[in-house]
């Protein structure tokens, strides 16, 4: 029994898909030979977001919109559901109404400009090509398609590492997540670190960097040790941060304890164990930034700069003015890089400095999903947790590119 | 789907390794049939086993007996299933003694009684399991059929450095919670006064909470522990939980229990008792080599004692620690063989006294305590006996043989960090262990769900 029956569900999508279209094509703006074609516009509109919510949800035989034993529906999978209808619904819907307006007002399809005649001319050119091709894409459809695909499936499964069998568990795995105010936590510490690890990083990456670029004596020298913390890996830099840290056996507190009569419980309390992993990723990560910094800097013409100054412009001035934005490229380019080292590559520093600790302050969405996942074998929640930070991260990322446009500048 | 990716990796793989030669059929001195052998350990135990693999290739030279190492027992199981799954499994595995009942529903394994199969000796190598030590076989055996070769046995015992104990006036060894507060107390000026760290540790691992609720004589799972029928219950709210939680509780905010923050911190726990820091350390008596090694360069006395108890309870017995070495089902007669024959060799009475020497582990063989006690170890060594009497001593109850079920693994990560929020965050003890027991009990019905069969 469902909630509502799937074909009312894809009447409704098709109504709503269809009128949008309809009213996009009546709106003013819109070209005339969009506007006499209304019609096939309001159709194909209909059409297309009732097959992307399909093709979504047949796979899951519209689970979440079914009823339970007692005829209960359970309120998080109908929003679930709702959620993969509209989403299905309109990204079909997009693609389609996009590639028809286009035809309709006579412009080429995307991509159809950019076409060249050259080397893949001729007979047998498509073969060629695809032949070119086959290497690429068969090692893309192994290790990635394909282990996406699954994952998909994956995640509306009960399933264990080694158990004979899986179960077809609907919405489960994402709703024991979305209603688990730990896993709220979770996800906030995730952003609060990689918030952190990436300001940080940065400010002090180009700090050193505008100090490390100028031509001193033992320059060269001073610049492949700094890089060097980023030839470690984070498993290494967990290691030696523990060492350091470490509440009772640590060198710092042996320091701290010897000098001044104090330690400070680096790993021990959950309100500063977090910032222990923030400096030791900033640590491990600072290498890299540095890198591209220098080589940024070295790019930055010195004629401006002399210009700047002979035109009175302090040395903050300069920097701010000129060097900084000049940089932006570096600066972005960095920030989704350290981004996505925040959220993805910290695990094993975390799992060797805190195990995800102490009361789960520094457990990342990353951290849990190797902890369930691998450590208790439970795949399919893990699915579910890595397709939400995937989504998540894929999120950050969007938003960082529509923050950038317009204060990012590539060359002239 | 799955079948199509495996197929199509297979091919690629084949593609690669056309041109290594076949593998003849049947084993001999020029063709020697490979057993691979994967196990949990990379230092010294490590050496140890792969000198007993050279010594058995010596006396079999039809097979070579390769040892491959993990860091720890989760990943090795790990790797283990994976290459199940790929259909290229090792002969022999390792497994911890929480993965046994995981091991029996699995069906990878071929039961040792089955291979042995009422013989007295496999390619010359005598069988002989009834001189395992009670404690170990009433562990691992199941209605009475051994379903793997007993090999590491271990149990936490408490370690003391005397040379601390000695400044601060502290004769007896503390044998009980009530007995090490006391001591802790007694130790209190000397933390204060900065010349150590605090006064106890022991890492904060589920094992060690096991252990307790053994003492006490209570089960961690419904249906006789597991052992009377598939179990479907955790129960961590019973009175002896609550306690044992409460317990840590009490040790940490007293400022006794010198908890690093981080959960099953063993290095860090045996680092600071090494370097000086701390008077007491509880951990397994696998550490009892090393810590020993590690005192006598150092100049420092240890002394060592039973794994502390609750004075008010009572104690009934220990559990058992560590893992048994397992075949996979399926292997070709020959080479079965020779895998059985390589686990009773490494397992026999010259090999389990010399493992013990080694390491600390338990020797699973009254032959072995036998030789040892001959050879006048214990009388020279008195720490490495301290975990054999406790395990000898110990009542076999239903609580003290161990729990068995399938979620044991993750449910031991449940109930450490149950434990580290009752330390760390100030919570009700009762409170936090519902939670924890509600957290468990989904994992084991949701376990149930793909194993039992309805």
């Amino acid at each position: 029994m469902y909630l509502v029956s799937p074909p009312i569900l894809l009447l409704l999508v098709a109504l709503v898909g269809g009128s949008w279209s309809a009213w996009r094509a009546r709106a003013q703006g819109a070209a005339p030979a969009v506007r006499q074609r209304a019609q096939l516009l309001a159709l194909l509109g209909a059409v297309s977001a009732a097959a992307g919510a399909l093709v979504l949800l047949a796979p899951l035989n519209f689970c979440p919109f079914e009823l339970d034993g007692d005829g209960n529906a359970n309120r998080l999978n109908v929003m679930l559901g709702v959620f993969i209808l509209l989403g299905g619904a309109f990204l079909a819907h997009r693609v389609v109404s996009s590639l028809v307006g286009r035809w309709l007002r006579g412009e080429a399809l995307p991509g159809a400009t950019e076409t060249r005649t050259g080397l893949f001319s001729g007979p047998g050119s498509t073969l060629l090509a695809l032949l070119c091709l086959a290497p690429t894409l068969t090692i893309l459809t192994l290790f990635l398609y394909y282990p996406m695909f699954d994952t998909f499936q994956l995640s509306t499964q009960l399933a264990r590492l080694g158990a004979p069998r899986t179960r077809f568990v609907c919405m489960r795995n994402f709703n024991q997540l979305l209603g688990d105010p730990d896993y709220g936590r979770t996800v906030l510490i995730s952003f609060f670190l990689a918030a952190f690890i990436v300001m940080f990083s940065l400010a002090f990456s180009l700090l050193i960097a505008q100090m490390a670029y100028r031509p001193i004596t033992g320059g060269r020298f001073y610049r492949a040790l700094l890089v060097w913390p980023y030839a470690l890996s984070p498993v290494i830099a967990g290691i030696i941060f523990e060492l350091l840290f470490h509440n009772t056996a640590g060198v710092l507190n042996h320091v701290l304890d010897s000098t001044f009569g104090f330690k400070v419980p680096w790993l021990l309390d959950p309100t500063i164990a977090p910032w222990t992993v923030v400096v030791a990723s900033t640590w491990n990560i600072l290498g890299f930034c540095i890198l591209f910094y220098i080589a940024g800097l070295q790019n930055v013409p010195n004629d401006l700069l002399e210009a700047a100054a002979i035109d009175g412009a302090s040395a903050i001035q300069r920097f701010f003015r000129i060097t900084f934005p000049l940089l932006s490229p570096i600066t972005f380019f960095l920030v989704v890089t350290t981004t996505t080292y925040a959220f993805f590559d910290t695990y094993g520093l975390i799992d060797f400095l805190t195990a995800g600790g102490p009361v789960e302050s520094t457990t990342t969405m990353m951290y849990e999903v190797f902890e369930v996942g691998v450590v208790a074998r439970n795949l399919g929640s893990a699915a579910a947790r890595s397709l939400l930070l995937f989504g998540i991260v894929i999120g950050v990322t969007i938003l960082q590119f529509r923050f950038s446009r317009g204060r990012v500048m590539y060359g002239s | 789907m799955r079948k199509t990716f495996l197929v199509l990796t297979l091919l690629l793989l084949a593609g690669l390794t056309l041109l290594t030669p076949v593998q003849a059929q049947g084993c001999s001195a020029d063709a020697p049939c490979e057993i691979d052998a994967l196990i949990g350990f990379t230092d010294h135990r490590l050496d140890w086993a792969v000198e007993r693999a050279v010594e058995f290739g010596e006396m079999f030279p039809q097979y070579v007996v390769n040892i491959e190492s993990f860091s720890d027992y989760e990943p090795l199981l790990d790797s283990y299933i994976l290459s199940q799954e790929q259909g290229n499994p090792p002969e022999i595995m390792q497994l911890f003694e929480v993965g046994t009942q995981f091991a029996i529903d699995s069906g990878y394994f071929k039961p040792a009684s089955d291979i042995i199969a009422g013989r007295d000796e496999v390619l010359g190598q005598p069988v002989d399991f009834d001189d395992i030590i009670p404690v170990v076989s009433s562990y691992y055996t199941i209605g009475g059929d051994w379903s793997s070769v007993a090999w590491n046995t271990s149990t936490p015992i408490l370690y003391a450095n005397l040379n601390i104990l000695g400044e601060a006036g502290i004769m007896d060894l503390p044998m009980t919670w009530q007995a090490v507060e006391a001591a802790c107390e007694q130790l209190q000026p000397m933390v204060d006064a900065g010349s150590i760290a605090g006064c106890i540790v022991w890492p904060n691992h589920g094992w060690f909470y096991e252990q307790w609720l053994a003492q006490q004589n209570t089960e961690l799972v419904n249906n006789g522990n597991g052992r009377e029928g598939r179990p479907t219950q955790v129960l961590l709210s019973s009175e002896a939980s609550l306690n044992i939680v409460q317990w840590h509780k009490d040790m940490y905010e007293k400022g006794y229990y010198a908890y690093s923050g981080k959960q099953r911190d063993w290095s860090g726990a045996v680092q600071a008792f090494n370097s000086q820091q701390l008077p007491f350390i509880m951990t397994s008596s696998a550490s009892a080599g090393g810590i020993m090694r590690n005192a006598a360069e150092n100049g420092v006395e240890v002394g060592t004692s039973n794994m502390v108890y609750d004075e008010e309870v009572g104690w009934t017995g220990n559990i058992l620690g560590g893992a048994t070495m397992w075949i996979t089902d399926g292997l070709e007669p020959e080479i079965e063989e020779g895998a059985m024959a390589f686990l009773l060799f490494f397992s026999n009475t010259e090999n389990s006294a010399s493992w013990h020497q080694t390491s600390g582990y338990v020797p699973v063989r009254n032959s072995s305590v036998a030789l040892l006690e001959e050879q006048g170890w214990y009388e020279e060594n008195p720490n490495f006996l301290t975990a054999s009497i406790q395990l000898g001593e110990s009542q076999v109850t239903i609580a003290t043989q161990g729990a068995i079920f399938g979620t044991f693994v993750e449910t031991r990560n449940i109930i450490t960090q149950a434990i580290e929020d009752a330390m760390l965050t100030g919570g009700d003890v009762a409170e936090i262990m519902a939670a924890a027991e509600e957290e468990a009990n989904v994992l084991l019905e949701e376990y149930n769900l793909l194993y039992v069969d309805e």
